[in-house]
């Protein structure tokens, strides 16, 4: 009955997203509070009813209810009880309703926090979150129930995609829809605003928060998922420019360059238009990463199943989204007046560039994401776009906006100083010019463009603190009143550098990783020993082991430096009873910054195996780097500054919840109170 | 019932939660340019402090304040302008109150009742194992469990292996009888069983090896009416028309008058009798006529039953009688265009073991294997 109860209550969350998409709107229209106020109350009700039945869908999970079709083919009495919760969304069904789940939660959170924000536009965007999540609601009910069952109940799973049993899936996923679904609120403020025909600063400023923690959030889930594909699929590779992994980086990109417009538009009132157009396109995209993801056109371990219908019914949501989107902004965009005044050289300026190059690369990858499905579609030609083509295009376009990231926070708003700025940067390049030399003399003969790339990662560090030490006045005060500066700087400040810092490290790392990794595949025997850099591998031979629902031959090897044992690695490759599925499980082992890499591959006639052995040098900078950036984004999201006060009668009712707190409040609630 | 007051509950309470913002006397809002305010003056107080640490240059910070200020004014201005005009009281309200009253049930019964099942009871495995009741997937699943503890279970395997094939679960069947005459040996039962699981497994065509398990079980019974009848339906597929009359009338002669097999019987032999009793076929392996209009009427996966069938009883008269060589080509190229090219090659290499790779013959078995794009393993290099 509880499994029913659920479906129940799925089903009612969407009868509840069509009153919260229909009567806020009229109320806005006809002027009527009480209608408007019905949308937060619809929207926390939408949440509560939507998380309950993602309850009971766990619920059957962790009890292994196989009379629910979607746990009978995914889960497995015998699976670890984390990896039947992870499960939940490990499949289509699953994922859809915590891509609904999530999308609800942001509506909720707008409802909560959203008392400074005026009655009419929190009404429209609740509405519009409201049309979102109705669509999606139906087509979780219509074509991807989770809540389908089977009578009579089978009595045991067909198990979880070994690939997916695993601790990354309890993270990857969550985060990355976080930050996808996230950018559902700053398209929905968008269209709000369309409908509403006024955009200005404080537009920007209300919108800030959730872009950030839609940022944040897509930044760890891409790190994530780069790192969990890295460790698991056993080839050593953190990125393949695979139409998934573009799917979620074309929204970040854009992202990126809505993050940095919106600062413009909030500061000086200018770019309005543009950073419309922006949230609705990064919004659009996380669509149409959806769409190429769950549709099947793209074949891949997330795609878990394919129905043509369901690429049907998600491309109809794509175009109602996308299109409508797109033809209220042209047809308002017109109507919006123009902002502020500004010079070239000036932190406009800087964010303009930005802004243009991270869209041209945006572009790029989508170009490069869709050409094979366009033309496969048209003439039925099979082709791949892979490396080589992101490398050169989208690669190329980072160098520029990587030598302009340090100058944007150096310059004045309105009218900058672009000599004073490089000025202050020389010192920065001259250092990163310095690492560069090094690096080459120290691999003399190396990857030419290796200690350029690694240049350009510690001018970025560098050009980051240069803004920090500058803003304190670092050796041209005492060391007392520096520190005082330095503490008395906004916390934005602090996030911006620590987000540009940690692109730097991520630069440092890949840059690292492709010039100087090496790759050994050798066919060894128990007692082969193998060298690998400084360090020496040992294969001490195979072991069978046994876990809950696989069985696996496990490869021990001991790493010895200079003859002396250091550490020790197990590879192994398993086989999944219920699907019969092998994995590799490849053996890492942490020096530092860098890792050292091993995975099995065949068994050979001669009773050896193939093992493939990478070196891969400051790896971890690659994920470091992202965490620093997304830890930029938590510390800019913090900034008590980013709290906006409600006006008088909603101050009154803050003052009232508040009281006693009102002249220390802990930050957290500055933080609760900027978001809305 | 319970579940429907449940549900009427639910409902009850959300439209409660809906309709309360209704029911309220509705507070005049603070007007848009209030909020709008308040943003600039946070603005305004954000701009001295980047002028204090020379964010921006004191003639820009002057311009910027200006700016701020204008949108400032601009914004009280629109706000008296409002404030004088009252909101008007709306009877509108009473239409939303219906709307959710109609939409709340309306679409969440009618969605709900095409597409749950609102009787069927949530069943957790932990439960379902405690009282089993006559559930017989959980049955078969204890069984397993146990198995997968203790697979030295003969027993087990034995009553389990009928299940399946009662469960159309072809292949376990097929492990299970290995498995369960593996451990206790064969009986009549056990070997017919498994036979008859073979012959299900590959669509209804009695292989090479069901051949070689049924002829156990008749040496172990020669009474067995199962193990007789597939014999009987083997040699009739395989177009032996006379051997397979000869063994059904057999069969049907010494089978009760009322067994239960008896009219499947007499309808082979009514067929086999109609049918004209010409000499047997050329090449070993050959289809019979009656095979080829048969295939003709099946379905692609029955087709590709039975030509499979036909070529794994090809194969085991090559592996008694290898001195054939269009047999071995045959053969070649059917694993060929069954795709199984493992197959193929293992066939190429026994072939070449009869025929070696220095004859002429042999020399034609490797054009082919070329032709098919093949490489012969050991022997040939």
């Amino acid at each position: 009955m509880i499994i029913e109860l659920g479906h129940y209550a799925l089903v009612l969350a969407l009868a509840t997203a069509i009153i919260q998409g229909v009567l806020p709107v009229l109320g806005v229209r006809r002027g009527d509070p009480s209608l408007m106020g019905l949308a937060a109350n619809a929207a926390l009700v939408c949440f509560l009813l939507v998380a309950f039945s993602f309850a009971v869908l766990t619920f059957a999970y962790v009890t292994s209810d196989f009379s629910v079709k979607n746990v009978w083919e995914n889960s497995h009495s015998l699976k670890p009880l984390i990896y039947k919760i992870t499960g939940v969304w490990g499949n289509h069904e699953g994922s859809m309703l915590l891509w609904l789940l999530i999308l609800v939660f942001f509506s909720a959170m707008v409802a909560l926090f959203g008392r400074n924000l005026p009655e009419t536009l929190k009404a429209n965007v609740l509405a519009v979150q409201a049309w979102i999540a109705t669509a999606f609601a139906l087509f979780v009910l219509l074509t991807s129930n989770p809540f389908a069952r089977l009578v009579p109940a089978p009595g045991e799973g067909r198990d979880l995609n070994p690939v997916l049993q695993d601790i990354g899936l309890a993270i990857h996923p969550p985060l990355l829809y976080l930050g996808y679904v996230g950018f559902s609120v700053c398209f929905s403020f968008a269209v709000a605003a369309l409908i509403e025909g006024r955009i200005d600063a404080a537009w920007a400023r209300w919108v800030r928060p959730w872009t950030l923690a839609a940022w944040t959030f897509l930044t760890a889930g891409i790190a994530m998922g780069s790192y969990w594909a890295y460790y698991e699929l056993g080839w050593g590779g953190w990125w393949f420019w695979d139409p998934v992994e573009n799917a979620s980086f074309m929204p970040w990109l854009a992202g990126t360059a809505l993050l940095h417009s919106a600062l413009v538009m909030e500061k000086r009132e200018a770019l309005k238009i543009w950073t419309v157009l922006l949230a609705i396109m990064t919004f659009s995209l996380s669509l149409l990463g959806t769409f190429l993801v769950r549709s099947g056109v793209l074949t891949s371990v997330h795609a878990f199943a394919t129905d043509p219908t369901r690429g049907v019914f998600i491309l109809a949501i794509l175009v109602v989204f996308i299109g409508g989107a797109f033809s209220l902004f042209a047809f308002r965009a017109s109507h919006l007046k123009a902002g502020g005044i500004f010079a070239p050289v000036s932190r406009e300026g800087a964010l303009v560039v930005n802004n243009l190059i991270l869209t041209t690369a945006t572009a790029t990858v989508l170009t490069g994401t869709l050409y094979p499905l366009v033309l496969e579609a048209l003439t039925g030609d099979k082709i791949s776009v892979g490396a080589p083509f992101f490398n050169m295009t989208f690669g190329l376009l980072m160098l520029p906006l990587i030598a302009v990231v340090p100058f944007g926070p150096l310059l004045a708003w309105k009218r900058g100083d672009l000599a004073g700025a490089a000025q202050r940067l020389f010192a920065a390049a001259a250092l990163g010019l310095l690492a560069a030399a090094i690096c080459y003399y120290a691999v003399n003969g190396g990857p030419v463009l290796a200690p350029f790339g690694l240049g350009l990662g510690v001018y970025l560090i560098l050009g980051a603190l240069t803004d920090l030490v500058l803003r304190s006045g670092l050796g041209k005060v005492a060391a007392g009143v520096a520190w005082r500066r330095l503490s008395g700087l906004p916390r934005s400040a602090f996030g911006t550098a620590l987000a540009h810092i940690g692109l730097g490290i991520t630069l440092i790392g890949i840059v690292t990783v492709t010039a100087f990794e090496t790759e050994t595949v050798v066919e060894m025997k128990a007692g082969a020993v193998v060298d690998v850099g400084r360090y020496s591998l040992r294969f001490d031979g195979m072991r069978e082991a046994r876990g809950p629902n696989y069985t696996e031959d496990a490869g021990h090897f001991t790493i010895s430096r200079g003859g002396v044992e250091v550490s020790e690695i197990w590879s192994s490759k398993r086989l999944y009873s219920a699907r019969r599925m092998p994995t590799t499980e490849a053996g890492i082992r942490t020096f530092g910054l860098s890792q050292l890499y091993v995975s099995l591959g065949d068994d050979m006639a001669d009773g050896g195996i193939v093992v493939r052995i990478w070196w891969k040098p400051l790896i971890l900078c690659i994920w470091g780097g992202a965490l620093v950036m997304m830890a930029g984004g938590v510390v800019s999201l913090s900034d008590r500054r980013l709290r906006v006060g409600a006006p008088a009668r909603a101050r009154k009712a803050l003052a009232q919840d508040h009281d006693g707190f009102r002249s220390d409040r802990p930050k957290i609630i500055n933080v609760i109170d900027s978001k809305g | 019932m319970l579940f429907w007051i449940l549900v009427a509950i639910l409902t009850a309470a959300v439209a409660a939660v809906l309709l309360l913002p209704l029911m309220r006397a509705a507070e005049p809002l603070p007007s848009r340019h209030s909020h709008d305010i308040e943003v600039y003056r946070d603005q305004l107080g954000e701009l001295a402090r980047d002028r204090e640490t020379g964010l921006i240059g004191s003639e820009e910070a002057e311009l910027a304040r200006a700016e701020i200020a204008r949108r400032m004014l601009a914004a009280s201005a629109a706000d008296q302008a409002v404030a004088e005009s009252t909101p008007k009281r709306l009877l509108s309200n009473r239409l939303a109150q219906a709307f959710i009253f109609l939409c709340l049930p309306a679409v969440g019964l009618c969605l709900y009742l095409t597409t749950g099942s609102p009787g069927v009871p949530a069943q957790p495995l932990a439960a379902r194992l405690a009282d089993p009741g006559d559930d017989v997937n959980i049955l078969i699943a204890k069984a397993e469990n146990h198995l997968a503890l203790n697979p030295q279970d003969g027993a087990g395997w034995d009553l389990l292996a009928p299940i399946y094939m009662r469960h159309g679960r072809l292949d376990d069947a097929v492990a299970a009888y290995d498995r369960a005459i593996r451990l206790l040996g064969p009986t009549p039962a056990r070997m017919g069983g498994y036979a008859e699981a073979l012959v299900a497994q590959a669509g209804g065509l009695v292989t090479a090896e069901a051949q070689n398990a049924l002829q156990k079980a008749l040496a172990l019974d020669p009474d067995d009416p199962r193990s007789a009848f597939y014999l009987a339906l083997g040699l009739k597929q395989e177009g032996k028309h006379a051997d397979a009359l000869a063994a059904f009338r057999k069969l049907a002669a010494r089978s009760p008058a009322d067994a239960p097999w008896l009219s499947l019987v007499n309808q082979h032999i009514a067929e086999l009798a109609a049918a004209p009793a010409g000499p047997g076929p050329a090449a070993p392996g050959n289809p019979a006529p009656g095979d080829i209009t048969a295939a003709k009427e099946m379905n692609a996966g029955d087709r590709q039953a039975m030509i499979r069938g036909m070529v794994d009883s090809l194969a085991s008269r090559l592996k008694e009688d290898p001195a054939n060589l269009e047999g071995w080509m045959r053969l070649v190229r059917s694993y060929v265009v069954l795709d199984q090219r493992d197959r193929a090659k293992d066939a190429l290499d026994d072939g070449l073991r009869a025929f070696p790779a220095t004859g002429a013959q042999g020399k034609q078995l490797l054009a082919l294997a070329r032709e098919l794009g093949i490489d012969a393993g050991g022997e040939a290099e």
